[in-house]
């Protein structure tokens, strides 16, 4: 008998040992509690790996801006983050033109034109460089802080040339992103498309 | 008795073998330790010593190549149980020893017994939140939450390891099946219109319609975190509801409607909830003066009890946890500019054990030094 009941009892054992790491299904019900709150807006354009919110992100409620974008551009679905969207075709190439909103000024123009250029790969700006690399107008009332980013140690890469305008306590983001020779062959319609941009 | 069994008692009181596997133990600590370089101290404790056997890999073959700490620790166990068991003599001179020995076996036990039981999480709050749940910093969870009622939200939690193996889930109280398809244990996602050569997603719904996902080599490092994405695929009795992304990246929860219910569907840490709530009422970042050096980090909390009784004020702070309810709450990290700190949430019933076992070794030792002194005095006092 002692000799049976020895292998029992160690198969017993390697049982209990398996099923302490076994894992189940739990259901239970807790209150109810808000969903997480976006820490930054702007989500959608984030650097690959950083927490992103898609559909329900908290973009700029109150009256929006008003635009002329020209008939060549292909307007695309809009999403809830993207006020407006289109392919704009140049120079036998393609590129992606982006209208976003988010309430408040989004940690300011350094932080956000310091994302940008993280997403073409250039090493973010320190605050004393800002001004230099940022072209500045006013149009239709409203002040337009452009940026040109291209990374000149791959001109194959993405370019960004972007817009950054408060208004109305939000800030709205007009950012045209694709091959460097589409951005670059885009560019004057996308200058001329800022100039159509005004208040309702 | 008969000769095998006879051979098999010798082995296991020997103390051939005590050294024997005291000098593998030596050199798995030592290899454990060299390959904590590349695998950091997590994995290191899983591949070595929470198991049984120590595998190498060739491709993709697994190669059994040396016994794992269960397997040392449980023959050390043995052995030493072996060895008391035949050597053991009625009598009072040897009661230190054994009860040395009793200490050493408590040891053994409770080292086991705090690796398969011991469970690490983490609290993450910010000053003024509250919370009752505590959340893994290794493993994520699929909740499918039925958030009809105003009050309480119904969870489902399913385990990663579920999705990681695609077992199709069907519980209760959910009206549909969950059946995981692609899985990738480490992740990066992308808005699609910035990545416009992904391949195309299986996603049908929610967000994931716009994002790609690409797979990442598996992290081991210590502070870094593996981000996983999978799609869950729900299935009615009328068929397919579609295809979800889920992955921790996406932040949030995703809603739908189904079977006029609102539901909601989100990776997330994987989370312990607690009977009691604590609520983060000031979080201190000291430094000596005039230099960055951190002096001190302290959290003081409230813990909020149930059933009416009086809430209880907490400073957490470096070699002074909370203890409550089986539960240790260490001051970890703080994240966000001082404001959000980070409480290591230990589980470990079994804690207390390597005290009273040390105790008693002490205990033991001295106890045989004395019987021994006592006997030595004696035996000069009557020459």
């Amino acid at each position: 008998m002692a000799s049976r009941a020895l292998p029992s009892a160690i198969a017993a054992a390697a049982l209990l040992v398996a099923a302490c790491g076994e894992e189940k299904v739990s259901v239970y019900k807790v209150p109810k509690e808000r969903d997480p709150v976006l820490a930054q807006a702007g989500a959608g354009q984030q650097a690959p790996g950083s927490p992103m919110a898609g559909a329900a992100v908290p973009t700029a409620a109150g009256s929006a801006l008003v635009w002329e974008a020209p008939a060549a551009w292909k307007p695309k679905e809009a999403s809830a983050v993207r006020k407006g969207s289109y392919s704009v075709p140049a120079g036998g190439l393609e590129s992606d033109l982006s209208v976003t909103a988010f309430p408040g000024d989004v940690g300011g123009e350094l932080a956000n034109v310091n994302r940008w250029r993280g997403q073409v790969g250039l090493s973010p700006l320190r605050p004393e460089e800002l001004e230099p690399s940022v072209s500045r107008m006013e149009a239709n009332g409203l002040n337009f802080t452009v940026v040109e980013l291209s990374p000149a140690a791959d001109p194959a890469g993405s370019s960004i040339l972007g817009a950054i305008v408060p208004y109305g306590g939000s800030t709205w983001f007009f950012k045209l992103m694709g091959p460097g020779a589409a951005v670059r062959a885009a560019t004057p319609a996308f200058m001329d498309f800022l100039h159509t941009v005004r208040a309702p | 008795m008969p000769e095998v069994l006879r051979q098999f008692r010798s082995l296991f009181v020997s103390l051939k073998l005590t050294i024997v596997l005291l000098a593998l133990s030596i050199v798995l600590i030592f290899w454990a330790t060299l390959d904590q370089v590349h695998l950091g101290v997590w994995a290191v404790q899983q591949r070595f010593f929470h198991s049984f056997i120590v595998f190498a890999r060739a491709g993709e073959l697994r190669i059994p190549v040396f016994p794992g700490g269960y397997t040392i620790g449980g023959l050390l166990l043995v052995n030493l149980l072996a060895a008391q068991a035949y050597r053991f003599r009625a009598g009072w001179g040897k009661t230190g020893v054994w009860i040395t020995h009793a200490g050493l076996i408590l040891l053994l036990v409770g080292q086991l017994v705090s690796g398969l039981v011991q469970r690490d999480f983490q609290m993450s709050l910010d000053v003024g939140e509250t919370k009752n749940y505590s959340e893994s910093d290794r493993r994520n969870e699929l909740a499918i939450i039925d958030a009809t009622d105003p009050e309480l939200d119904g969870v489902v939690a399913i385990p990663e390891s579920f999705l990681a193996r695609g077992a199709v889930v069907q519980s209760p109280a959910l009206p549909f099946r969950v059946v995981p398809g692609e899985y990738y244990p480490n992740s990066t996602l992308q808005m699609r219109s910035q990545a416009p050569g992904a391949p195309p997603t299986p996603a049908t719904q929610g967000m994931g319609t716009q994002i790609a996902a690409t797979p990442l080599e598996v992290t081991y490092r210590e502070n870094e975190r593996n981000m996983p994405t999978s799609f869950v695929e729900l299935a009615g009795p009328g068929g397919s509801l579609g295809t979800w992304m889920v992955s921790p990246l996406l932040g949030m929860p995703q809603k739908f409607e189904y079977a006029g219910r609102k539901w909601k569907i989100v990776m997330r840490p994987e989370r312990r909830y607690q009977p009691f709530s604590i609520t983060l009422e000031k979080f201190s970042h000291d430094i000596y003066p005039g230099t960055d050096i951190p002096r001190n980090f302290s959290s003081k909390v409230r813990l909020n009890l149930p059933d009416g009784a009086a809430p209880r004020e907490v400073l957490i702070y470096m070699n002074n946890p909370l203890r409550y309810a089986g539960l240790t709450y260490y001051q970890q990290s703080f994240a966000n500019n001082d404001r959000t700190s980070i409480l290591e949430v230990v589980r470990n019933p079994s804690w207390l054990i390597p005290y009273i076992a040390c105790s008693a070794i002490a205990l033991g030792l001295v106890v045989q030094f004395m019987t021994h002194l006592v006997a030595f005095a004696g035996k000069r006092r009557a020459r």
